[in-house]
């Protein structure tokens, strides 16, 4: 996990003293945070108390300005606006070692509690980060299932089920959107394209610390009363009074949405400008193309859930009414903003999950990925559809009819995109040699449940059977089909593809076998159930399962078991890896990616010498010289002259 | 991969593969017949009873899309399945596979293959979405004003002056269009009879006009809320009985309406 090839030379340098080490880092930032956000909240208390009539303190203003303050001050406490201050102020550029240093060269592991430029770094606090959020999530999942396991609700209050069930949502969507880019997409990809770090290295770490700071902001719903709108945050609802604890959602949202936006940002301009020589557009491999398209995607999305959630906290705060039909408002400015994101969104989860199964499954067939432009031309194609098909999501809302037809074509003309996806992995499997590792295992069970996921939104996007459907438990169903049952279970094709790599340790291959299959047994037996119980026309949303739908439910909760057994596998995994696993090889797969060329651990520059490409990394099978599989012929094979002098040392 | 691989399929295909081909498709067919056979036995089971024409007829497009859909996933399901059972090497492979490129005829047959499945869902739904609106109604249709609040379901019927409040249950009659004039008083509410076919959002300050319905079935269904829409969502749910002719009117003239 540590660098020891930089950590050596570092070591020369002037011996940094405790205070220096410590300071910044996280620490700093959440004491400052804190203080501040306890300083502005006293003082909005006492200033909105003073000016309202009755004396009473505006709570939504209050929250509005601890959780800014809390941002602002986390930041300047972790040193976040550090350089920025000395290029302005002391007017000089940082040193090279200055960046080094910015870069956690010869810190241990205290650089990922520090404001970390290195991609690698970032890319495990992302990891990390995914991982307690999926945790969080799931815990989420399993009490809602224990509820809806016997009719009636009878284990949770009313409010304390719907803050639940949106906690759960959310958490669970922000996570599954970052969990590839944020991890393998900081981590693996610049490697991938032959760089030495992103593009903007401060940006990046920017964008994840955003991240973080959003994160206790959310579980403050906890103490706030937690919010009644679900995951969608449904505006006239969410205008309403009730607690402040909506306050911390839309706040949530906006502080996730920057960061993912400046990510985006980010990740996009280092695949633009930072490929090294030769490797052209068409020699990306997938995963990058994968996670290129999601980031452009996200670029379009986010800042329309970002302006839904300031309009909403407008009307809370300042009692504007974007939303409130009495006063001039629509409901449905709200349902438009919201799902402009919100389909996007699932493609921007997607996209990279399916680019990871392809990048995998041509490693374990031993084939090129078969069809490599006809697959990168249907990934471009969803990613262009799919800003237009939000309009599904309101074929039921009472709006012009007019809408429906364009709507229903446009999603029904995303499903041949989609379709190539299938027809690229099941032709890259066809007559290869087939390695069926624990990746492989879980792109396999990804394909099957995404079939399934696919399938049952047909009868979604078809408005004669999205009337007995629609809002129902048969969506529910659907979407965790292809959330959690294919996007989720691609992520950790990639993790357990990519964790050698980044830790250094393999995950333990019979733990990994063992965690799939109570996954996806566990799964399959959950949603089948509920697609069931939705076709009999239970609504979502809803703790109080009427007697009909009681059977399938039970069953439903009764499967989750399993996956909750496979969330403890997989924990005991890790740690255990992380505590006995063995020592991972540079190239653990014999894959022929750029990545599985430098050494594990990954040295902080990445490469001693640029690469240079010639070919895409798929070449498996072809008559070209050089045995693919061995291990240290590897770099042969992608790259034919890897030293070539440096142009920017 | 050389650019000339791109385009061609590999001609030194060995002479195993149209076996596999031959084979993979074999069972592919096979069982698709199987399942859509147990399907259409059992579809009658599984979907459930339809109280109005338009449900049943929603009920049908489901069987449909299905009897669709299943060639479609097993497809997928048999090729993966067949590969990974025979394709499988034990231990790390010591040699590649054989690197197939598809043929443009592969991808262009692909493609439309696939097109044609969308066309037909595309125009499938249309042709219902425009059968269910243009049921017009007519001088005996039962005019319903349904308003939703935080957290109960108020069924008005102008034309006899009767209101569903304070009644235990909300009737219908049997045999009787139905168009259902949907509205909120507070938030955003969804609408739905399951039995019925009818699902439509409840906007505060709009009101949106249901398909014509007939309930066609006596029996006892269920209106219930499908948008989470604040702390007693849960509980927002309410019967609806089909009644027939003179038990809906004696129910309306107990719910202080006129006949």
């Amino acid at each position: 996990m540590s660098s020891t090839t930089s950590s050596t030379t570092v070591a020369t340098s002037r011996r940094p003293n405790l205070i220096n080490s410590l300071f910044p880092s996280v620490i700093s930032g959440i004491i400052l945070g804190v203080a501040g956000a306890a300083v502005a909240g006293v003082l909005v208390n006492r200033i909105t108390t003073a000016f309202s009539p009755d004396s009473v303190p505006n709570d939504d203003a209050v929250a509005a300005a601890v959780y800014t303050a809390w941002v602002l001050l986390f930041f300047i406490g972790i040193g976040a606006f550090n350089g920025i201050f000395k290029w302005a102020f002391a007017r000089r550029e940082p040193t090279p070692d200055e960046e080094l240093q910015l870069a956690g060269k010869g810190q241990g592991l205290w650089r990922y509690f520090r404001f970390t430029t290195d991609h690698k770094v970032v890319g495990m606090q992302y990891l990390a980060t995914v991982f307690v959020l999926f945790f969080f999530g799931a815990m989420g999942a399993f009490m809602i299932r224990l509820e809806q396991s016997r009719p009636g609700a009878i284990f949770f209050n009313p409010s304390t089920y719907n803050t639940i069930v949106g906690m759960h949502g959310i958490l669970m969507i922000a996570t599954t959107i970052i969990m590839v880019s944020g991890p393998f997409g900081n981590f693996i990809l610049p490697i991938m394209i032959g760089a030495r770090d992103m593009a903007f290295p401060r940006l990046n770490a920017l964008s994840y610390w955003l991240l973080f700071a959003a994160i206790p902001i959310f579980f403050s719903t906890l103490f706030l009363g937690g919010f009644q709108t679900g995951w969608t945050g449904y505006a006239p609802l969410a205008v309403q009074g009730l607690t402040p604890g909506m306050d911390a959602y839309c706040f949530t949202i906006l502080v996730f949405a920057i960061s993912t936006t400046l990510a985006a940002m980010n990740i996009l301009t280092t695949v633009i400008v930072m490929r090294t020589r030769g490797m052209t557009w068409g020699r990306l491999p997938v995963f990058v193309w994968g996670i290129v398209l999601s980031v452009i995607l996200s670029l379009t999305a986010f800042p329309s859930f970002m302006v839904s959630q300031i309009m909403v906290l407008m009307d809370r705060v300042f009692n504007t009414s974007f939303f409130l039909a009495a006063s001039g408002g629509s409901n449905w400015l709200y349902e438009h903003l919201f799902w402009f994101m919100g389909h996007p969104e699932v493609y921007v989860m997607s996209i990279p999950a399916m680019a990871v199964a392809a990048e995998v499954t041509a490693v374990f067939a031993r084939k090129p990925v078969f069809g490599y432009r006809l697959l990168v031309s249907g990934l471009v194609g969803i990613s262009v559809l799919s800003v237009i098909v939000w309009g599904h999501h309101l074929y039921l809302s009472g709006s012009e009819n007019a809408l429906v037809a364009p709507y229903m074509l446009d999603t029904e003309l995303i499903s041949i995109p989609t379709g190539i996806f299938f027809l690229v992995l099941i032709g890259t499997l066809w007559r290869g040699r087939i390695w069926v590792t624990v990746p492989m295992l879980f792109v396999a069970g990804m394909l099957v449940n995404f079939v399934i996921g696919g399938i049952t939104g047909i009868y979604l996007a078809d408005l004669p059977t999205d009337e007995i459907l629609h809002g129902g438990m048969f969506v529910v169903a659907h979407f965790h089909f292809v959330l959690p049952g294919s996007m989720v279970l691609g992520f950790f094709a990639g993790l357990y593809y990519w964790f050698p790599k980044m830790v250094g340790k393999r995950l333990d291959p019979l733990l990994g076998q063992l965690h799939f299959w109570l996954f996806e047994i566990g799964f399959l037996g959950t949603f089948t159930a509920l697609l069931y119980a939705g076709l009999q026309g239970e609504p979502r949303w809803s703790a109080n399962i009427a007697p009909p739908f009681a059977t399938p439910n039970l069953i439903a909760s009764l499967f989750a078991i399993l996956i909750a057994a496979s969330v403890f596998t997989f924990i005991y995994n890790v740690i255990y890896t992380l505590v006995r696993g063995e020592r991972a090889v540079a190239n653990e797969w014999g894959a022929k990616t750029l990545e599985w060329t430098v050494p594990t651990p990954v040295p902080l520059e990445n490469f001693e010498q640029l690469p240079v490409v010639t070919s895409l990394p798929y070449d498996y099978g072809s008559p070209l010289p050089g045995p693919a599989t061995a291990v240290a012929d590897i770099a042969s094979a992608v790259i034919e002259a890897p030293i070539q002098p440096q142009v920017e040392e | 991969m050389s650019e000339a691989n791109i385009g061609g399929n590999a001609g030194s295909a060995s002479p195993a593969e149209p076996r596999h081909l031959r084979r993979v498709l074999i069972i592919w067919a096979v069982l698709s017949v199987i399942v859509i056979a147990i399907w259409l036995a059992v579809a009658q089971f599984i979907l459930p009873q339809a109280a109005s024409s338009l449900d049943s007829s929603d009920n049908f497009t489901f069987l449909v899309l299905t009897v669709l859909a299943v060639p479609v996933a097993l497809f997928v399901f048999v090729f993966l399945g067949y590969s990974l059972v025979v394709f499988r090497v034990q231990g790390r492979p010591t040699e590649d596979g054989v690197p197939l490129q598809p043929r443009p005829s592969l991808q262009v047959g692909w493609l439309g293959i696939t097109s044609l499945l969308c066309l037909f869902l595309l125009i499938w739904g249309l042709i219902a979405f425009y059968q269910e609106t243009s049921a017009a109604s007519t001088s005996n249709t039962l005019t319903v004003q349904v308003t939703a609040q935080q957290w109960q379901w108020t069924f008005n019927y102008p034309q006899y002056g009767a209101s569903s409040a304070g009644a235990q249950v909300i009737e219908v009659p049997v045999n009787r269009p139905v168009e259902f004039y949907v509205s909120s008083k507070d938030v955003l509410h969804g609408f739905s009879i399951r039995a019925f076919g009818v699902r439509v959002d409840a906007n505060p300050g709009y009101v949106t006009t249901t398909a014509v319905i007939t309930p066609t079935q006596i029996g006892s269904y269920v209106v219930q809320c499908v948008e989470i829409c604040g702390l007693f969502h849960s509980d927002m749910w309410e019967a609806v009985n089909v009644v027939s002719a003179d038990a809906f009117n004696s129910w309306i003239i107990s719910q202080g309406g006129h006949v």
